[in-house]
């Protein structure tokens, strides 16, 4: 045991004198949110500002026009051909034009927008929104001047009701939606940037056999290797959330949506990510070294490391989208390894936590860790592989 | 002391089949004395000494190293010996001091006994100047009196030296084999590989001459000599390997000397 904490204790040194070792741990997961905040915040702030965007009408005679010269957001445009071009140089979002009112009052409004742009889409459905709800508006009063009920276009009303699910003042919708997915990827991410050196670097630089030549054993040096590894996998995750637990704080304008909570994560949920979290670290550090033991070289670990993380993005990728499927709640989704743990964190999020979900998903992780770790150690024991140059 | 018999070491080999790196090598190395292991690169020197280091296990024969089995007592090896090679880096993100603490704990020193090592190599090879500067920022010299600092911490009675002098500077290469001199002296077991052949006739009491795996003579450097029926070592391990015929008839077209 000895030398296996004299080991993790030098690899912890060596490892966050790194420089890569401390931005995957801190600075990575830190600025990623970051980015990712500011990013957010840019596309909600962009949408906003879409309201206050010119609008271009075409010049008719619809007396509907004279309250429109009223606003000063309003571009009239001569012909729906010049608004064409309009859009078409990306000027104009969306073109209207307002016909000729009917015997009725009614009138029709031809809106041209670019369906492929999204912005164009947008500023449609902005002008729907407004024309539909002065439709309502209007249908209203003409109910109630028929002395008919104000609500009798609505056969069936839906009526609204929140529940509250889990803690009040839980995590956002963007939080359920992220987090688990930032919390998974770094996991991995976070140590994949220095398990190349541990191993495959070490035999390349040889000191490798320094090591192997010591009495301490093969097994305590590759176990003291793995927790100084699942020590750097377990900040790199963390740090995403405290990460998040700062951007919370400091009120970014446009972040106000993304956080209208608060952080939202409370005591317990915090609790549930650590047990969910740790059997999967010790998969991620067990998979890494194994990796890195295998590799001839640092560069020949990176290529396998580069594909392996591809198996592990895309179960994390699809736990952000899992809410849209019936699969959060399936069982089978707890022997999934990476997606068990994601949804496990995404369940905690929501209030929803099932612990004999949480009981599966940790077996699982810790089986699977355990077989990662064994295979570690076997490969760290075959001088097959220790002496591949 | 160190004692292989019929030491051999055959790898798998995805062309040929298997490749013999080693093929039936022995030898006896003695306390207070230098066995040199003489031949080109690819010879089988650095395999033999991972065998007796206990790196890699033997495909067969026996190994003895400072009384222990290299296959049932590797632990026991591994504690009783030194390994210096000049391809051995050092962890650049650790100082000097904190590298030497860090192999005097992989080699169960602690405490006083390890303060008491570190203060006597740091004493002897005048680490004190650079004691606390990162490796990485290190001279080549200073490397290598760091890495020599690594090899004798838990003063073990057998040295092995792979190459020690390869691609240092004349300064260098003459501290380091005047360290082996003196571990001579102070009655360490050295084992020493190496392809030239003036460290050789400088440092070897013995020499075994290995080429493709096979000891192909052994002795002194006058007995070589005397047996070869050459006036040099280079000469007598040309004659030895089998290169001297193809050098004489390229030479004078004859093949005779």
């Amino acid at each position: 045991m000895n030398t296996i904490l004299h080991v993790y204790r030098k690899e912890i040194r060596d490892m966050f004198r790194d420089k890569r070792a401390r931005s995957a741990a801190f600075i990575g997961p830190f600025v990623g949110v970051a980015v990712m905040i500011t990013f957010l915040s840019f596309i909600t702030s962009t949408v906003k500002k879409q309201e206050g965007q010119k609008l271009y009408v075409v010049q008719t005679n619809n007396p509907e026009l004279a309250l429109l010269k009223k606003a000063n957001n309003v571009v009239f445009v001569p012909s729906a051909e010049e608004g064409a071009k309009l859009i078409k140089k990306g000027e104009a979002h969306v073109v209207l034009q307002f016909g000729d009112p009917k015997p009725d009052g009614s009138s029709e409004v031809d809106a041209y927008f670019d369906p492929k742009e999204q912005l164009g889409q947008l500023a449609v459905g902005v002008v729907e929104h407004a024309y539909g709800a002065q439709n309502k508006a209007h249908l209203h009063a003409l109910l109630a001047e028929k002395g008919l009920p104000t609500d009798a276009d609505e056969q069936i009303k839906v009526v609204r009701h929140e529940v509250q699910v889990g803690d009040k003042g839980g995590a956002g919708d963007f939080l359920v939606g992220f987090l688990p997915y930032l919390i998974v990827i770094w996991a991995f991410f976070g140590g994949m940037s220095i398990s190349s050196d541990l191993v495959a670097g070490e035999k390349e630089k040889n000191t490798l056999e320094t090591l192997l030549i010591s009495p301490a054993q093969r097994t305590q040096i590759v176990i003291g290797k793995f927790l100084s590894l699942g020590t750097l996998c377990l900040s790199s995750s963390l740090s995403t959330v405290v990460g998040l637990m700062i951007a919370s704080q400091l009120h970014i304008p446009g972040t106000e949506e993304i956080f209208k909570n608060g952080f939202g994560v409370t005591p317990i949920t915090f609790g549930i990510i650590l047990v969910v979290l740790l059997p999967l670290v010790i998969f991620f550090a067990s998979l890494l070294i194994a990796i890195s033991s295998f590799a001839r070289n640092p560069r020949e670990a990176q290529t396998y490391l580069s594909q392996f993380s591809i198996l592990v993005m895309l179960p994390a990728i699809f736990s952000q989208v899992i809410g849209l499927t019936d699969a959060a709640h399936a069982m089978w989704v707890n022997f999934v390894p990476v997606l068990n743990s994601a949804n496990c964190i995404r369940m905690a999020l929501l209030g929803k936590t099932d612990f004999a979900s949480v009981a599966v998903t940790v077996a699982v992780s810790l089986v699977i860790g355990l077989a990662a770790l064994r295979l570690t150690v076997f490969l760290f024991n075959r001088e097959e592989v220790l002496v591949r140059v | 002391m160190v004692r292989t018999v019929d030491l051999k070491k055959h790898f798998k080999d995805g062309k040929t089949g298997v490749k013999k790196a080693v093929d039936g090598v022995s030898f006896e190395a003695k306390p207070g004395k230098i066995l040199g292991l003489l031949g080109v690169n690819g010879a089988g020197k650095t395999t033999t000494l991972r065998m007796l280091s206990t790196i890699i296990r033997p495909t067969s024969g026996t190994a003895m190293v400072a009384g222990y089995d290299v296959v049932n007592d590797p632990q026991k090896v591994r504690a009783s010996i030194g390994f210096m090679s000049t391809s051995t880096a050092l962890y650049g993100r650790l100082t000097s001091i904190e590298l030497i603490e860090y192999f005097g704990g992989l080699y169960g020193l602690e405490g006083e006994r390890l303060k008491e090592r570190v203060k006597y190599v740091t004493e002897k090879l005048q680490l004190h100047e650079f004691a606390d500067r990162l490796c990485d920022k290190l001279s080549t010299g200073q490397k290598q009196r760091v890495n020599i600092a690594r090899t004798i911490l838990h003063d073990p009675p057998v040295l092995f030296f792979d190459e020690p002098t390869a691609g240092l500077d004349v300064v260098a290469s003459q501290s380091v084999m005047e360290f082996i001199e003196e571990a001579r002296d102070n009655g360490k077991t050295v084992v020493f590989s190496t392809h030239i052949m003036s460290e050789v006739e400088r440092l070897c009491d013995e020499i075994v001459v290995v080429h493709d795996g096979v000891a192909k003579g052994s002795g002194t450097v006058a007995s070589l000599k005397a047996s070869t029926g050459q006036t040099s070592l280079e000469k007598a391990f040309l004659s030895l390997v089998g290169f001297q015929a193809n050098y004489e008839t390229a030479v004078t077209g004859t093949g005779v000397a």
